[in-house]
């Protein structure tokens, strides 16, 4: 069996090549241009796929990305993709694809069974059935309607192609290629307007490819080949094949997806699979053409039973004929069209069946031609599980016909595709004349044209194109010359569209790929489900891939009927971003895997790599968190490299602090109003820790400032809140004191910054330092800040601060020093036993000295609150002043920082740990405080914890209990000082 | 959405940050009595239907802090200043 | 003068060769401006007019006010923010161009040293557009872009300052987002392969 369905030398593939591909398995044949669907009708398949829930055999409906049947899942291993719809996906040579939702095979697939139970998967029955017992559900239920449901079934191995993000700028975005595109675009462009245009289809022409139509004495498919040749000659025109534009968001901006590899067995080395675009544009036009809507009648799902502009796409653009006995089941003039198209084609039309009372002389010379029935009208009755094989007509007199037949084309007239118009809240509007919902209010700068606009006529289509074409690029301030199409009148559709036909057998599906049928529509309306985005939810009627693309309209009409209401009352489901299914990958593009989001690597990175270090994020930041010894345990290295730090000196990349150079005649008068305590007074070549509250009068962040001149100061913020320091400095220059002549600008990228802390620390920098240069304690005190020169005359930054509690220096160098500066340290400091260390030693060593960090600047705490209350002057302007005033942020109740020491040193103080009183039981009643932050000391042999404990400096040496129910566990406490270690800053003065 | 930075021209909504309404005025904070005012400043917002004149900064760019006027109902924006200029 | 070897915000980063499509000449080519004097420079307040003298007569600039760029001797002054300039020398390499900058514009501008800070990176080529406009999100249409322009934006979530040098465009990113911000453009530039010159 071999394409037995190709009409040979027709339509627009290529005949002289083949095509090998796989459908479940069997090996079949097509040629370049067609798509799945196509092939596989060329080859006499009608059984593609099983339904959702009934498991109902399913055909082709659809030659677009309408599809609601046609699902198949593509591709096999690590790129299998399910729910592809076959009538999109473009034939390539080796192309595999298997049937979904079916076992063991298609033709046999067992849960067909659910057909017979019906009554149960009615609308709702989600919320109806598997309701009791409640355990059952988590166990049972959803475990087997996951398994019975779905559709096909993903990889679940990593994607192997790559996807990527790209923005496009243009005077106009046209989207799509039918007639009215085309022609937008090229009256934009002709112009001299930048147009790009997207179309969803691997071929220009929309419905010119699929019709035998003529436009200025070319046929319909050659005029679309011209005018696509015309605008690939024009240089300001882009035109994206294979791209969905799926989204329209504020500010003429939209989301387009193109399937740059989809066509490919595999993408090319170094191209992605698929690019997200954001296209913004300043005016759009939106030819997004029509749907085509079944009727809804008994048995419509039949393989078998197709859209009747797909027969005709079928015919016309593929070259192959769906079915070689065809009956036509329309209420439009399309029926004639289709009958035409596949007698010329070969193929028998058995009958025409039209359900409106009046036939028209068209019609007759279509009888006389193609010597078909012509039955006014309904199907009563299909018969043909697997594929259709005849069809019972009832005419309008009650007397019934069999009609052999293998295809039936549907026709219930056409609908705009006016998703786009809809996403920013238009909401589209009922016209009568046409019976369909067109576009309403647009967005700003979007027109719509062609079927999209009800403008369904070939010559309307081409008009109303050039026109919108044409306004846009003037709105863009071209000078577009006169239309050369005059509009032509508005054609109507069907006088009276017929939803729905009363069958006298067979379930009426509306809503195809959710197996929604009237029955379901009817009781979803008595049971008082009135509106179309409730009926939605409640029957799924429109959800999934397609979001009811061929069923929507149909839907609401049952629903109007059911309801005894009018359509154009009734309205449409909302219509939202995505307009077909987008794959996450696209929509992360480059950032995945290691690439998720960028990471910010330290001066010493690369020297911390070599030393085998440990890193840990910090926000973007990667930073060394330890620096283990072979086979060492974490907290062996951490007890190390705090003792070795505490007894002889460490070196730790402080480098990711924030640091902001703040200057100008103001400046320390702004530091003033922005931290608690004062700077103005600091002397020149001192530094001050200082603390930012927040206008609420709860901390922000906290750091160093020192003062390098009169005008110039150098401020250190947390490596957390770098960013939203800088934000908070420039609302308060910009918007609160524009009157201070103050400049802030961030330096942290600029310098490359490493503590040197440890007794011998004073050894290590005068090593470093050029002669000349004293550092000594009288030179240089505690605090100290100052500008030298380091190895050989590289300057330098030195601050004598200490995180430590140590004897300490801070050092900088310009950031292309850093890591010739790192070596340089430890080479000076090999003879005094220098180590590094990492944020976690880090961590321990703030701990025991008691200075908060981020757990306790938490966003709760205020200044009282971390004891430093006495710290807010009392006589300056300063953000948090006022609020932070408030008696119940400084009284003493509230939870205040304190240390804690386990009764039994080998306890640990879990940080997130409740307080309680010794003796009262872990509840929320006696909840007293909370633990921030927890360490092993190796210095004091125990585990502490910082903490805030309500009245918390009164409770010293009382014993409290900590608790942690979450992780179920409890230890006594001793409530202590928070500076466990050199209480006095004797060490820091040395 | 796109905001018109008067700097730099016309960007992406995520190179902007939201603070909030731009039509409170900070208190004097050495006034002890204006209890009233700073609560008002620091917590109470009015959150209009139409026309709202809020804080923006265009944090990805050149950093300015600007006063967008926007209507909440539509997302368009009816102006853009720098929140400096006229202070 | 220095004893510590300095390495540029590329070093280690980035290695000379072709890489991506190998095919044909490649769609762009990836310099490294590596030891560049970059300054930022703010105008104190009330002195704007002063400042703009100033900088005309030092450097023979006219400081733009936009997002443009002005080139006087040996300086490029590439408007960044209101009031606000960044500023790139060949001339004066490293930290000397805040050091002149500083004390040729002392009281008029506050200035800071951004030599270490950034990466600098000139791409060129046939597919330079396409591939920036893989993470920037601005309008770099030649008619739109013209030379000298500027812009501050981001890249892939990395905050970066273009600008277009004839038909180059130059890359400011920061100097500990280099690692992340080549991957990027290694991965966008692969369709077209990219020459990275060292």
């Amino acid at each position: 069996m071999s394409q037995i369905n190709r009409l040979t030398g027709k339509g627009l593939v290529d005949h002289s090549k083949t095509v090998s591909f796989h459908f479940d398995g069997q090996p079949l044949e097509g040629h370049p241009g067609d798509t799945l669907a196509s092939a596989l009708l060329a080859n006499g398949i009608r059984l593609v796929g099983r339904s959702f829930k009934y498991h109902r055999p399913r055909g082709i409906l659809t030659a677009g990305s309408e599809e609601p049947n046609a699902l198949v899942e593509l591709r096999t291993g690590a790129r299998r993709e399910p729910n592809t719809r076959a009538t999109t996906i473009e034939l390539y040579d080796g192309l595999d694809a298997a049937s979904q939702n079916r076992w063991p095979s298609l033709k046999f697939d067992l849960l067909s069974i659910n057909q017979l139970a019906s009554p149960i998967f009615g609308a709702g029955f989600y919320y109806k059935t598997f309701m009791w017992p409640a355990s059952f559900w988590e166990k049972l239920y959803e475990p087997m309607i996951r398994r019975a449901a779905g559709l096909g079934y993903p990889s679940k191995q990593t994607d192997p192609d790559h996807y990527e993000k790209a923005n496009a700028f243009c005077d106009v975005l046209v989207v799509g290629a039918g007639a009215a595109g085309l022609s937008a675009a090229l009256a934009a462009a002709r112009v001299g307007a930048r147009v790009i245009l997207c179309d969803e289809d691997f071929a220009l022409g929309g419905r010119l490819l699929a019709e035998r139509d003529e436009i200025d004495g070319q046929s319909s498919q050659d005029w679309a080949k011209a005018a696509a040749a015309e605008l690939e000659s024009l240089p300001d025109c882009r035109i994206l094949r294979r791209t969905t534009v799926f989204g329209v968001y504020d500010g003429g901006v939209y989301a387009a997806i193109e399937r740059v590899s989809d066509h490919l067995p595999e993408p090319p080395a170094h191209a992605p699979r698929q690019r997200l675009w954001r296209i913004v544009a300043k005016q759009s036009v939106v030819c997004a053409g029509g749907f085509e809507r079944p009727i809804v009648f008994g048995d419509n799902d039949r393989p078998g039973v197709m859209l009747a502009s797909a027969v005709r796409t079928y015919l016309n653009r593929f070259g192959v004929t769906p079915g070689r006995d065809a009956v036509i089941f329309a209420d439009n003039h399309e029926a004639l069209t289709t009958a035409t198209d596949l007698s010329d084609a070969g193929a028998t039309v058995r009958a025409i069946v039209d359900p409106q009372p009046q036939r028209s002389t068209a019609a007759e010379e279509v009888v006389a031609e193609t010597g078909a029935l012509y039955i006014n009208g309904i199907i009563d009755a299909v018969s043909g599980a697997h594929g259709i094989k005849s069809v019972r007509i009832k005419d309008a007199q009650g007397a019934s016909k069999t009609v052999d037949c293998d295809l039936l084309a549907v026709s219930g007239g056409w609908n705009p595709v006016l998703n786009l118009t809809t996403h920013l809240g238009g909401k589209p509007k009922w016209d009568n004349a046409l019976s369909c919902l067109v576009p309403g209010d647009l967005p700003p700068g979007m027109r719509v044209a062609g079927a999209a606009a009800g403008q369904f006529s070939l010559q309307a289509c081409l008009a109303s194109g050039e026109a919108a074409g044409a306004d846009s690029a003037k709105d863009c301030g071209f000078s577009p010359s006169a239309c050369s199409r005059p509009a032509p009148a508005r054609d109507v559709g069907p006088v009276v569209p017929v939803w729905f036909a009363p069958s006298s057998r067979g379930k009426a599906f509306v809503d195809f790929q959710n197996d929604v049928s009237v029955s379901d529509i009817k009781l979803a309306a008595r049971e008082g489900f009135r509106v179309p985005d409730h009926l939605k939810r409640y029957t799924t009627l429109g959800m999934a891939t397609d979001q009811g693309k061929t069923s929507n309209l149909n839907g609401a009409a049952l629903l109007a009927e059911a309801t005894g209401r009018h359509l154009g009352a009734v309205g449409s489901t909302t219509f939202r971003p995505p307009y077909t299914p987008v794959a996450i990958g696209a929509l992360a593009g480059h950032h995945r895997g290691k690439d998720f989001r960028p990471t910010r690597l330290a001066p010493s990175h690369a020297w911390a790599v070599e030393q085998g270090a440990v890193f840990v994020e910090a926000g973007a930041w990667m930073r060394a968190l330890m620096f283990p010894k072979p086979g060492e345990a974490a907290q062996d290295t951490v007890d190390r490299e705090v003792a070795n730090t505490r007894n002889n000196v460490g070196v730790c990349d402080v480098s990711t602090l924030g640091k902001i150079d703040v200057q100008g005649s103001d400046a320390g008068a702004f530091l003033d109003r922005v931290y608690i305590n004062g700077f103005s007074k600091l002397a020149v070549g001192k530094a001050r820790y200082g603390l930012m509250l927040r206008e609420d009068g709860f901390a922000m962040d906290d750091g160093t400032t020192a003062r390098f001149a009169d005008d110039h100061f150098y401020m250190t913020t947390t490596t957390a809140n770098a960013v939203k320091v800088s934000q908070h400095l420039e609302f308060c220059q910009q918007v609160l004191w524009p009157e201070l002549d103050v400049q802030t600008v961030s330096q942290t990228e600029q310098w490359a910054q490493f503590a040197v802390a440890g007794p011998k620390s004073r050894k290590v920098i005068e090593a470093l330092l050029d002669s000349g240069q004293d550092i000594s304690n009288e030179a240089f005190p505690y605090m100290a800040c100052g500008s030298f020169t380091v190895c050989g005359g590289t300057p330098a930054r030195i601050f004598r601060l200490s995180f430590s509690g140590e004897l300490a220096y801070e050092i900088g160098v310009p950031a292309r020093f850093g890591d010739g500066l790192i070596r340089a340290i430890m080479k000076a400091g090999a003879e005094h036993g220098i180590g590094p260390y990492g944020t976690e030693a880090l961590g321990v060593m703030r701990i025991e000295k008691g200075h908060a960090a981020g757990p306790e600047l938490n966003g709760q705490t205020t200044a009282h609150d971390l004891g430093l209350g006495k710290m807010m002057s009392k006589k300056k302007d300063f953000i948090g002043r006022f609020m932070g005033q408030r008696e119940a942020l400084n009284e003493a109740a509230r939870a205040t920082m304190v240390g804690l020491k386990p009764l039994d040193p080998k306890m640990r103080i879990n940080a997130g740990a409740h307080l309680a009183p010794k003796d009262a039981s872990a509840d929320a009643e006696n909840d007293q405080g909370y633990v921030t932050s927890q360490a092993y000391s190796p210095e004091l042999k125990s585990f502490i914890g910082l903490a805030m404990l309500s009245e918390g400096p009164a409770r010293y040496g009382e014993v409290i209990k900590v608790c942690d129910p979450l992780r179920d566990y409890e230890t006594l406490a001793e409530v202590c000082s928070p500076h466990f270690i050199d209480p006095e800053g004797e060490r820091l003065r040395v | 959405m796109r905001i018109t930075c008067p700097y730099c021209g016309p960007r992406n909504l995520e190179e902007f940050t939201y603070r909030g309404d731009a039509t409170v005025k900070r208190p004097d904070s050495l006034d002890e009595s204006a209890t009233e005012a700073w609560v008002d400043y620091v917590y109470l917002r009015k959150n209009p239907a139409g026309l709202h004149k809020e804080f923006w900064q265009h944090t990805a760019g050149c950093h300015a802090w600007l006063e967008v006027t926007r209507d909440t109902t539509t997302h368009e924006i009816v102006a853009v200043e720098l929140a400096s200029k006229g202070r | 003068m220095s004893d510590l070897q300095s390495l540029s915000a590329l070093d280690g980063v980035s290695a000379a060769g072709r890489f991506g499509n190998p095919d044909g000449n490649a769609g762009v080519t990836l310099t490294e401006r590596a030891s560049l004097g970059l300054a930022t420079l703010e105008v104190r307040k009330d002195q704007a007019v002063a400042l703009a003298e100033r900088v005309q007569a030092a450097y023979g600039a006219a400081l733009p006010r936009g997002p443009i760029s002005a080139n006087g001797t040996g300086v490029r002054f590439i408007g960044i923010a209101p009031g606000q300039w960044f500023a790139v020398s060949e001339t004066l390499p490293n930290e000397a161009l805040a050091d002149d900058l500083a004390t040729k514009l002392h009281g008029l501008a506050s200035v800071a040293d951004h030599s270490s800070g950034r990466a600098v990176m000139r791409l060129e080529g046939p597919a330079v557009r396409e591939v920036l406009a893989k993470g920037l999100a601005v309008d770099i249409d030649s008619r739109v872009f013209l030379d000298g322009a500027a812009a501050v934006t981001s890249i892939g979530h990395m905050g970066v300052l273009v600008w277009r040098d004839g038909e180059a465009f130059d890359l400011a990113v920061f100097r500990s987002f280099a690692s992340s911000f080549y991957g990027w453009l290694r991965a966008s530039a692969a369709e077209f392969g990219i020459d990275v010159v060292t």
